[in-house]
C-alpha cells in the first residue's frame, strides 16, 4: 500500500496502491478520494448516479481504479505513476453547459490576500469575469 | 459602476503572485489567483485577455471574448478596443448585449483537456522541486495543445523562459498561420 496524491479541487491524498499503472483503492476510501460512492444503483454523489453495469470496467479484483471511476462520471484525469498522482479535472459537463446553455460555471479561488471568493458570491450583480496574466 | 449592481472579478491564469500584484495595484475589486488554471478548463479559455458577461442570474451574456480592454480593464492589457466600454454600458444598463453574444464558442478538444490536466501536474510538481517530472508533463501539455496560449506560453516563466521571446513569437506566428484558434469571440481589434 502506498499513498496517492489527488490533484483535484484541492491536494488531497488517499492510501491505495499502483497496479500496471493504474491507481487503484478499497471501495470504502473512493468517496473521500474522488467525491463518488460505489452503490448497488452505479456511482453515486449527492442525489445523482451513474450506472456502471457490472462494474467491471472500475473494477480489479476487490479494489477500484480511480481514473476509471472519475472517466465513468465524465471527469477526465491524467495519472503519473511514477510520481503517485492522479490529476483529477473538472466535469466536462459544467463546461458543456457553460458554452451550449451558458450556465456560467461556479469556483471558488483565493485574492491576493488569500482570502477565498466565489463567483456565487456575488449573484444578484452583472459580473464580468476577466481573465489575465502576467505572460 | 460598481454601485449598479456590476462588478469586474478579475482571475489572473498565474502563479506569480508578485508579478500580478505590480498589475493589481490600486484596483478594488476582487483579483483572484488561479496558478492550476481551473478557469481556462471550466470555460475554455484558450489565452488572455479573456472576458465572459455573467448576468444577475448567473448566465453567460456573452461568452469568451478577447478584448483588450476598456478603461476597466487597460490596467491589465494596456490596450483598448473603442466601444467596448459602450458596450458594457450598454448591458448594464439597459441589458442589450452586441450580436456577437449569440456566438456558439467550441467546446475544448480531448487533448485541450488533458492539456490542462498535464499543465496542472507541472506546476504542482515544480512547486514540489520535481524539475523534471514538472518539464515532463510541460512537454506533454505542449504536444496536446502546441498553440493553446494558456498551455505553452504560460509555462514559459515556469521554465526558466521568457513569455515574450523568441519562443513566443515563433508560436505567435504557428498561431495566426493556423487562423487563430483562439476558443471565443475575437472582435476586431483597435489598438
Amino acid at each position: 500500500m502506498t499513498t496517492i496524491t489527488i490533484l483535484g479541487d484541492e491536494v488531497a491524498t488517499t492510501t491505495g496502491e499502483w497496479a500496471d499503472g493504474r491507481p487503484l483503492v478499497e471501495p470504502d476510501a473512493l468517496s473521500a478520494a474522488v467525491g463518488w460512492t460505489l452503490k448497488p444503483e452505479g456511482l453515486c454523489r449527492d442525489d445523482q448516479c451513474v450506472l456502471v453495469g457490472d462494474g467491471s470496467a472500475i473494477r480489479v479484483g476487490d479494489k477500484l481504479d480511480l481514473a476509471a471511476v472519475a472517466n465513468a462520471v465524465d471527469q477526465p484525469t491524467v495519472v503519473d505513476p511514477d510520481a503517485g498522482i492522479v490529476v483529477l479535472g473538472q466535469p466536462n459537463a459544467t463546461r458543456q453547459a457553460a458554452l451550449r446553455d451558458r450556465q456560467a460555471p461556479d469556483f471558488t479561488l483565493a485574492d491576493l490576500d488569500g482570502t477565498s471568493h466565489r463567483l456565487s458570491d456575488y449573484a444578484g450583480k452583472k459580473r464580468l469575469l476577466v481573465a489575465f496574466s502576467s505572460w | 459602476m460598481a454601485d449598479e449592481g456590476f462588478l469586474v472579478v478579475a482571475v489572473a491564469i498565474d502563479e506569480n503572485i508578485d508579478e500580478v500584484r505590480s498589475l493589481a495595484e490600486n484596483i478594488t475589486y476582487p483579483v483572484l489567483m488561479d496558478p492550476d488554471h481551473i478557469l481556462t478548463e471550466l470555460y475554455a479559455i484558450s489565452n488572455v485577455p479573456a472576458v465572459v458577461w455573467i448576468d444577475e442570474e448567473g448566465r453567460i451574456a456573452r461568452p469568451n471574448a478577447y478584448e483588450f480592454g476598456s478603461d476597466l480593464l487597460s490596467e491589465f492589457t494596456g490596450r483598448t478596443r473603442a466601444g467596448h466600454f459602450d458596450q458594457i454600458r450598454e448591458w448594464v444598463h439597459n441589458g442589450t448585449v452586441p450580436e456577437d453574444a449569440s456566438s456558439q464558442i467550441a467546446d475544448l478538444s480531448d487533448d485541450e483537456v488533458a492539456a490542462r490536466l498535464h499543465f496542472r501536474l507541472a506546476a504542482h510538481l515544480r512547486r514540489n522541486g520535481d524539475e523534471d517530472g514538472a518539464s515532463r508533463h510541460f512537454d506533454a501539455a505542449a504536444q496536446l495543445a502546441p498553440l493553446d496560449f494558456t498551455v505553452v506560453r504560460a509555462a514559459m516563466p515556469l521554465q526558466g523562459e521568457s513569455p515574450f521571446g523568441e519562443e513566443f513569437f515563433k508560436i505567435l506566428a504557428e498561431y495566426e498561420a493556423a487562423g487563430t484558434p483562439f476558443h471565443g469571440i475575437i472582435p476586431a481589434s483597435e489598438a
